[in-house]
């Protein structure tokens, strides 16, 4: 499986000599497997006879053969194990359509679907505010993000990469935060926002971590460290609220181990459906020094007032127990410098 | 009510609600996510805290020895919101779990069901 990956990050170019041309440029995807709908920006690029293919702004390998696409798409299911979506679809009247299978060495919970693409249309947002309440706790609802696995790094985080060890090396094994970033991302606890004159404070159960998102145009003070959660400023861009994060701590991305330096922006946009019961939120990580193009991830919500926030505390003692048990100690120790 | 009408009373309110979960690292590193095998012992420590509640099993041997197995679920906050709390399981219980197989060989378990001492199974899925 390992091989695989790295074949595929390394053969995303495809040549093909009989490509319609109208498939370049940038599209939104929507997957519909048996369960809740994936959606997420597929980019086709060509240069010459090759053409590269992102998703959520990591590679993948595309072959094109007139008006037929053959996508695959690593991803991976909630436990870690890495898969894949190939998908067969073709052009017609300006959309992309067509089925995707699984393939997989794990089981993993996933089903077959359909796809469609249309074209990625970059929205508009109104610059007047009009705040819309998101008071409230927020339970997480499934679907919408791609979890696509492997990002299009820069030299020096492939570099960085190629000496990660999984398990040992990632941050929150062993009770250290995982960084907004991975926060927002990951599906499986609830959190509360409130709202206030000038900020609205979230309340997340995972690691009990709390994040103030400053409204009124504040700088960070001098001298405010980096950390886990960054430094968040928010504003309306009609009814969306756009959040952005700086000083955040260096940290991993996702469960690969891509890397997240001091000088990344977080950039998310939350928005409110119709009805007030629902949320969604594109996530933008904007972090030069190690990605070529920003990575994005999606998450979605749903209204739950009678959801508990309930206390999360992390003992990092089985973690270490197990190394000691297995002698594994002085490994770990040895790799200190990886730790950020 | 009794500690033990309480845990059977969560046992059967997680029988119904089985506890699907979403890791916050990865499995895939320490487990095959294709190779699944099952194991008959007595619980014999309890870790119910973060990262993950685990549950170590004394496996006996034919030759009188015993294997203890580190057996792994989710996170508290997720299983007590499935009814399955701390008391549902105790030391000292006789139970069977099925899992995945932790790699290299190690005596690990990634918990897809567990057998209570009544016959109640649990089960844990992603």
């Amino acid at each position: 499986m390992i091989k695989t990956i790295s074949l595929l990050t390394l053969a995303f170019l495809t040549l093909s000599a009989h490509a319609n041309p109208a498939l370049e440029g940038d599209w939104m995807i929507e997957m519909k497997p048996s369960g809740a709908p994936i959606i997420g920006l597929l980019q086709l690029e060509r240069d010459g006879d090759n053409w590269k293919g992102f998703v959520e702004g990591g590679p993948v390998p595309v072959t094109v053969n007139g008006d037929r696409v053959d996508i695959l798409i690593d991803t991976r299911d909630l436990r870690g194990f890495i898969f894949f979506m190939r998908l067969d679809g073709e052009l017609n009247d300006g959309k992309l359509a067509g089925t995707f299978t699984i393939e997989s060495e794990a089981k993993v919970n996933a089903s077959d679907g359909t796809w469609t693409a249309t074209r990625y249309i970059e929205e508009v947002r109104s610059k007047e505010p009009d705040p819309v309440d998101l008071s409230g706790i927020w339970s997480p609802a499934p679907g919408r993000d791609f979890r696509k696995y492997v990002m299009d790094l820069t030299p020096a985080a492939e570099a960085w990469h190629a000496d990660y060890l999984m398990h040992y090396d990632q941050p929150n094994v062993r009770c250290v935060s995982p960084g907004i970033t991975a926060m927002v991302a990951w599906g499986a606890y609830p959190f509360e926002i409130l709202e206030s004159e000038d900020k609205l404070t979230f309340i997340y159960e995972f690691d009990s971590e709390v994040r103030r998102i400053f409204l009124d145009g504040r700088e960070p003070p001098e001298f405010y460290p980096n950390s886990g959660m960054g430094f968040s400023t928010g504003h309306w861009e009609g009814s969306e609220l756009i959040v952005e994060t700086t000083l955040l701590s260096q940290n991993t991305r996702d469960f690969r181990g891509e890397p997240i330096s001091e000088q990344a922006r977080l950039e998310e946009v939350y928005t409110l459906s119709e009805d007030g019961q629902s949320m969604t939120a594109v996530i933008t990580l904007h972090d030069p020094d190690n990605y070529r193009r920003p990575p994005i991830r999606r998450r979605a919500w749903t209204r739950k007032p009678e959801t508990e926030i309930y206390p999360n505390e992390c003992d990092p003692d089985s973690f270490y127990r197990q190394m000691y048990n297995e002698g594994l100690l002085d490994m770990y120790f040895e790799r200190s410098r990886r730790r950020f | 009510m009794t500690i033990m009408a309480k845990r059977i009373s969560c046992a059967v309110i997680a029988c119904f609600m089985s506890a699907v979960a979403s890791a916050h690292h990865s499995f895939a590193a320490e487990f095959l996510g294709d190779q699944t095998i099952k194991i008959e012992g007595t619980v014999s420590e309890i870790w119910f805290k973060n990262p993950h509640v685990r549950y170590y099993i004394e496996v006996p041997s034919d030759d009188g020895t015993s294997t203890t197995w580190d057996v792994r679920t989710s996170s508290p906050t997720i299983l007590v919101r499935r009814g399955w709390n701390r008391d549902t399981i105790a030391e000292g219980d006789r139970v069977i779990v099925e899992g995945y197989l932790g790699r290299d060989g190690r005596k690990l378990l990634s918990l897809i069901s567990i057998e209570l001492p009544d016959g109640t199974v649990l089960h844990h899925s992603y």
